[in-house]
């Protein structure tokens, strides 16, 4: 308690030099955040879209990993092979789909296609789609939009949407938005998009399966049977996804320690100096009979609390950056795609005062150890 | 009680060595001992052995009966928070703190409770005339009222020894009477105050007088030889 005076009164003798610092490693703390944020913000996003999704297994082609759209690759006859195998695997539904991906780094100007076969509309894909104008169903020459995307491109009933140079169909229904990844799909019917892509071939099978069954089993028991295809789970799908997170987590993390790195050296140099210019002072408390842990505890608590404070800024900082980039996704796209939760903000709390720690150690350690009589000075 | 025994201290400086300090032996009584002598004469040496700021090279120091000499660091800085109190020449106080804070320093490393700590330090700055600065930095304070505070200060713990070095050095004839005053009013009883000066005037009110040359002890004037 008392030793916080002191480093507070000595923080504020030198206020622009604390002030300086503690505006360097709240930025640091706030990049770090911010570069994290993404990471945590797409697992949250993943995990909710997984959740409400329907089809437990998707059938694609090999070699199509988990989240580029799947070409069209898969021949008819493969429908009926998996058809044919259904009962005996516990499979419910089988809905051929193919997908059509039109891009854009601009939300604006990127559009997914999906084709859905007759019979089947978007709550096939995602279970809790709504309407909320026009119809839900867009066969059998309309396209139904997503809400993100309708608001997007304006896309109101009636408008026509140009696929290819041939075919352009109306839009039939807009969903309602539903914060997820639907948001920004267009459905239209099946036939319509494989005359677009010039093909009679699938993109994805995707299947229902009996609540019973054992989605991986299932999965290893279809590779297995027909070749040349990848029968992804949803939670292998959520389990590669967590691993590509990973990485970029690693990554990011990784980027953003240069400025955590700066933001301790920062720290290391106002302490350094403070320490510097107070040597008399720490030979006066000596002298009194201060002991040597008392002047490394007052030099360490002060580049602590630096850290601290300059955390708290960061953690704040970043989760009012995160807020605001949510503010542009969601507009853009839908998705909440930052995220600052809880384990991410203390986990950049436990950095910055590791960093303020380790910035502290050595001026706290010179501090203490200078003799008495060189720190009063010849006097 | 304050003992010192063939007290030597040396310096090395490159191939060169320094004696700042030669054999220096004397039992302080108590009341006030003025410490005079030329420049480099060993003066600060001799109160930095003796309070404990420095290890002698040889020889042995007793302040309070313990043989600080032995001790490392932090038990001669145990001894003297708990024995002995200072004034230097100038820049005592710590610059952040206000008087009050100043005088209150030693009883926060005694680990004195807060209220009674700020009771007392009230009390001290009292004691020195400064109750009404109580809540100045020094920066704010003139050399004089610093030097009293530094003396309110060096009594907090009630000190059985008080170590001042030039305590009026700095100070004007009518700053410096009362600094003085208030220095030899503490070195009654048990007490002891061992002043180093330039000015014979103020030696000449403690009740002994050492005088060192080139580190060495050469002549004692007690109230009784003058
Ligand atoms: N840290 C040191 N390193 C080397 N020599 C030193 C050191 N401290 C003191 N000396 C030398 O020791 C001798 C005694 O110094 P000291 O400071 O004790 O003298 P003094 O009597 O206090 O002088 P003054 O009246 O000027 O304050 C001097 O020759 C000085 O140069
Ligand atoms: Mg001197």
């Amino acid at each position: 308690m008392e030793l916080l005076v002191l480093v507070w009164r000595n923080l504020t003798a030198r206020l622009t030099r604390s002030l300086f610092t503690w505006l360097g490693i709240a930025v640091a703390t706030a990049s770090m955040v911010l570069f994290l944020s993404f990471g945590e913000g797409l697992r949250q996003a993943l995990a909710a879209e997984m959740g409400n999704m329907g089809p437990q297994i998707r059938v694609v082609a090999q070699g199509t990993d988990a989240f580029s759209p799947p070409l069209p690759e898969l021949p008819p006859e493969m429908l009926g092979q998996i058809e044919a195998l259904a009962p005996e695997l516990g499979i419910q539904k089988v809905i051929p789909a193919v997908v059509m991906f039109r891009g854009g780094f601009d939300p604006a100007t990127s559009f997914l296609f999906y084709g859905l076969p007759e019979g089947a509309d978007p709550r096939d894909f995602y279970p809790p789609a709504r309407v909320a104008a026009g119809r839900i169903d867009p066969h059998p020459d309309g396209a139904v939009v997503g809400a993100k995307k309708a608001e997007l491109n304006h896309l109101t009933l009636g408008k026509p949407l140009r696929l290819s140079r041939e075919v352009t169909v109306p839009v039939v229904g807009v969903l309602e938005p539903a914060g997820s990844m639907v948001d920004s799909f267009i459905f239209v019917p099946m036939k319509t998009l494989q005359k677009v892509l010039g093909t009679r071939n699938y993109g994805v099978f995707l299947l229902q399966l009996d609540p019973s069954a054992d989605v991986e089993e299932v999965a290893r028991k279809l590779e297995a049977a027909i070749p040349g295809i990848d029968a992804q789970s949803t939670t292998e799908a959520l389990k590669f996804a967590e691993r590509a997170l990973r990485i970029g987590d690693l990554i990011r993390f990784g980027i953003s320690l240069v400025a955590l790195v700066v933001g301790g050296l920062l720290v290391a140099n106002t302490v350094m100096m403070s320490v510097y210019e107070r040597t008399r002072e720490f030979g006066v408390m000596r002298a009194i009979g201060a002991r040597r842990r008392f002047i490394f505890g007052l030099v360490l608590s002060e580049a602590l609390f630096l850290a601290l404070a300059g955390g708290l800024a960061g953690v704040l900082a970043g989760i009012l950056g995160s807020a605001a980039i949510n503010l542009y996704t969601q507009q853009a796209v839908g998705l909440a795609l930052s995220a600052v939760t809880p384990r991410l903000a203390l986990f950049s709390m436990a950095i910055a005062l590791v960093l303020g720690l380790a910035a502290g150690l050595l001026p706290a350690r010179n501090a203490s150890r200078i003799p008495v009589t060189e720190a009063l000075g010849r006097i | 009680m304050l003992r010192a025994r063939e007290l030597s201290k040396r310096y090395r400086q490159g191939e060169a060595e320094i004696t700042a300090l030669d054999g220096f032996s004397y039992d302080f009584p108590p009341g006030a001992t003025a410490v005079v002598g030329p420049s480099g004469s060993g003066k600060t040496t001799l109160l930095n052995l003796l309070a404990g700021f420095d290890r002698p090279t040889a020889g042995e120091v007793e302040l309070a009966g313990v043989r600080i000499d032995t001790l490392d660091e932090d038990g001669r800085a145990g001894v003297r928070l708990a024995h002995a109190g200072f004034v230097f020449q100038s820049w005592n106080l710590l610059p952040t703190l206000t008087a009050l804070e100043n005088v209150a320093f030693p009883l926060l490393l005694a680990g004195v409770s807060r209220l009674e700590r700020d009771r007392r330090a009230r009390g001290l700055l009292e004691r020195v005339g400064l109750a009404s600065r109580a809540d100045h930095r020094p920066n704010q304070l003139s050399g004089g009222e610093q030097q009293r505070v530094a003396i309110a200060r060096a009594l907090a713990l009630e000190p059985t020894v008080l170590f001042a070095d030039e305590p009026t050095g700095n100070l004007d004839s009518a700053a410096g009477a009362r600094v003085l005053d208030l220095l030899l009013e503490h070195a009654s009883g048990e007490r002891r105050l061992v002043i180093v000066t330039h000015d014979l005037d103020i030696a000449s009110r403690a009740e002994r007088v050492l005088h060192l040359r080139d580190g060495r002890l050469v002549r004692v004037e007690d109230d009784a030889a003058i």
